[in-house]
């Protein structure tokens, strides 16, 4: 049984977990007992997930972070491992709910596109590159759970505004908790990405080569969330803005590694 | 053996009934005790709220029960004119159908309350104290038990709240991440202005400002509320740490308007607001609502909300009398399994 067969297996229990969520708009009250059910299916998923990349690694001998389809897969890993984190500890049942069709939609692009083309490594063998690019994929990881976070606060607060709240006001929590939350998992996902980028100078200073498309985009996207995160502490961005903001800040993370992993194949 | 329901409620009854056959909750077990030595029950459990007072009973003779239990209730509160127009009676299957019925919240005044359940709960511990209750009874209280536990987490019977008051609560609560920590000030007194502020307190609004051109009214209502009562003319220098507005004021012109607000949001670091205005004519411009991290509700806002929650509560009503007749039939079953 290859690693995709374990992700394709994981990518039905985060389906499973999509179609809860429609379940519990439609009870409301339902939602305790669903939201365990979510997370079981969450849990599951991540373990299958986990099997399936460290079975690509042991087959590879190393950090399974060779191409954009292992990068993906990590993604959508370290975004599970911080939703369950996060949401254990700020209590948001309602996470789940939201993150799981973040990790199908990024699961099932990485599935089906045709990007699991194997590559030969052109920098010379170095674990400080392997842990450098694994605490990137960890920031990646955070800031995707910053943009679901930012998603839910978008949602509640057009209910809040419309006056006429949807099937999920209830189950969202308040704006304030998301936008306190949200900036929280900006400051760890720009701590990681901070560090990433410093081991990443390390290491290829060590290695004597600079994979410059990376660099472009590791720079680029320090610059968005430094900006970003100035204006939601120091700049008083709260609320649609803010989570606008993060929002958009993703998605230019995610689609400038993509062009940057195409430019560099 | 039969089960035997006698009782009236605010649909049978009206209030100056009601208070005159309701029994006081500290001497339910002695009430529940009389009654089982002068009707010739085998088991009792009387509930008593504001709003309906039932005996539940478990009779050998149903025919003779019932008449006694209304004897009772007549001599038990010492009444001099009939009940009988008020009271209802229902037995064995019916009377199950009812207090399932009762605890989920289906028979209610406002539908789908939870209140009742505690109440009800509260009335059985009573009885099971006073030693009034047997299988029979013990297992048909414990079963409505669980058909409200399960109808409250399958259902949308609890949505939403239908109370204006309990609506802003519930607004503030999605809006702010701990009621302890916001402030709220109310403009202007009034009944509804009262019963919002009593709602927010009531769910640990943190501090409580009122204001009124009345000092009297303003200081009364925060001595009443655990508040603190500030002068009119002050209010736009507190604004800046308020979270809740309140605003119930007989003005004829917007008291808060979008211009003032603009300042007074940077002031506060752009942190969400949430007004509420109650007055007629408005005391806040609506143009207040457009700026980011105001939410601005009036009445109609809010009455819309607790009118669609209603609306919601009242399509479940079906779905709850399906789950409920599946518990009916198999408790009605075992009750003739093991009494005939």
């Amino acid at each position: 049984m290859t690693d995709r067969y374990y992700d394709w297996v994981a990518l039905l229990f985060y389906v499973a977990a999509t179609a809860l969520t429609h379940r519990r708009l439609r009870v409301a009250q339902a939602a305790a007992s669903l939201h365990h059910l979510n997370v079981i299916l969450m849990v599951a998923g991540f373990l299958l997930q986990l099997t399936g990349l460290m079975l690509r690694g042991m087959s590879l001998q190393r950090c399974p972070l060779t191409n954009l389809f292992e990068a993906q897969m990590f993604i959508a890993w370290a975004l599970v491992l911080f939703y369950l984190l996060i949401g254990a500890s700020y209590r948001i049942s309602f996470l789940g709910a939201f993150t799981a069709p973040v990790v199908t939609l990024i699961l099932l692009t990485g599935l089906l596109a045709p990007i699991d083309v194997p590559r030969v490594p052109t920098l010379k063998h170095s674990p400080w590159i392997e842990l450098h690019a694994a605490i990137g994929i960890l920031a990646c990881g955070a800031l995707a759970l910053a943009f679901v976070v930012a998603a839910m606060d978008f949602v509640q607060d057009r209910q809040l505004k419309s006056h006429h709240p949807g099937p999920s006001f209830r189950l969202l929590p308040a704006v304030e908790q998301l936008d306190v939350i949200g900036v929280r998992l900006l400051i760890l996902g720009f701590v990681l990405l901070t560090a990433g980028m410093i081991g990443g100078a390390i290491s290829y200073k060590l290695v004597g080569a600079w994979p410059w498309p990376k660099v472009v985009w590791a720079w680029a996207s320090w610059l968005v969330y430094a900006a970003l995160l100035a204006a939601r502490t120091i700049g008083n961005w709260h609320g649609r803005r803010a989570a606008v903001a993060t929002m958009a800040a993703f998605v230019f993370l995610l689609t400038a590694y993509w062009g940057m992993s195409w430019l560099a194949r | 053996m039969n089960l035997v329901l006698v009782g009236l409620n605010h649909c049978s009854a009206p209030v100056a009934v009601r208070e005159r056959v309701a029994f006081p909750r500290a001497k339910l077990g002695e009430a529940t005790c009389e009654l089982l030595g002068t009707a010739k029950l085998a088991e009792a459990a009387i509930v008593s709220t504001c709003n309906r007072v039932e005996i539940y009973a478990l009779a050998a003779d149903a025919e003779q029960a019932a008449p006694a239990l209304r004897r009772y209730l007549h001599a038990y509160h010492k009444l001099t004119e009939p009940l009988d127009e008020y009271l209802y009676e229902r037995r064995n299957r019916d009377c199950i159908a009812h207090l399932m019925n009762v605890v989920c919240g289906l028979d209610s005044m406002v539908l789908g309350e939870t209140e009742i359940l505690g109440q009800v709960k509260d009335a059985y511990a009573a009885a099971q104290l006073a030693g009034a209750t047997g299988a029979a009874l013990n297992r048909l209280f414990q079963k409505a038990f669980a058909a409200a536990k399960h109808i409250r987490s399958t259902t949308a019977i609890t949505r939403g709240s239908t109370s204006v008051a309990n609506v802003a609560v519930e607004l503030a609560e999605k809006i702010f991440r701990d009621l302890a920590h916001s402030t709220v000030m109310v403009i202007g007194t009034g009944a509804m202005s009262e019963a919002t502020a009593k709602a927010l307190r009531s769910r640990g609004a943190g501090t409580l400002l009122v204001c009124g051109r009345d000092r009297e009214r303003s200081g009364a209502l925060a001595a009443q509320l655990g508040g603190r009562a500030i002068h009119y003319d002050d209010w736009p220098v507190e604004f800046p740490k308020v979270d809740i507005v309140i605003s119930a004021t007989a003005s004829p012109h917007p008291i808060v308007t979008r211009d003032k607000l603009v300042p007074l949001m940077k002031a506060r670091h752009n942190r969400p607001l949430f007004l509420i205005d109650i007055g007629v004519p408005r005391d806040i411009e609506t143009g207040c609502d457009e700026l980011e991290n105001v939410y601005l509700y009036n009445m109609d806002n809010m009455q819309q909300i607790a009118k669609d929650n209603l609306a919601v509560r009242e399509r479940e009503i079906t779905i709850c009398h399906e789950l409920i007749a599946e518990r009916v039939t198999r408790l009605a079953e075992w009750l003739e399994e093991r009494y005939q």
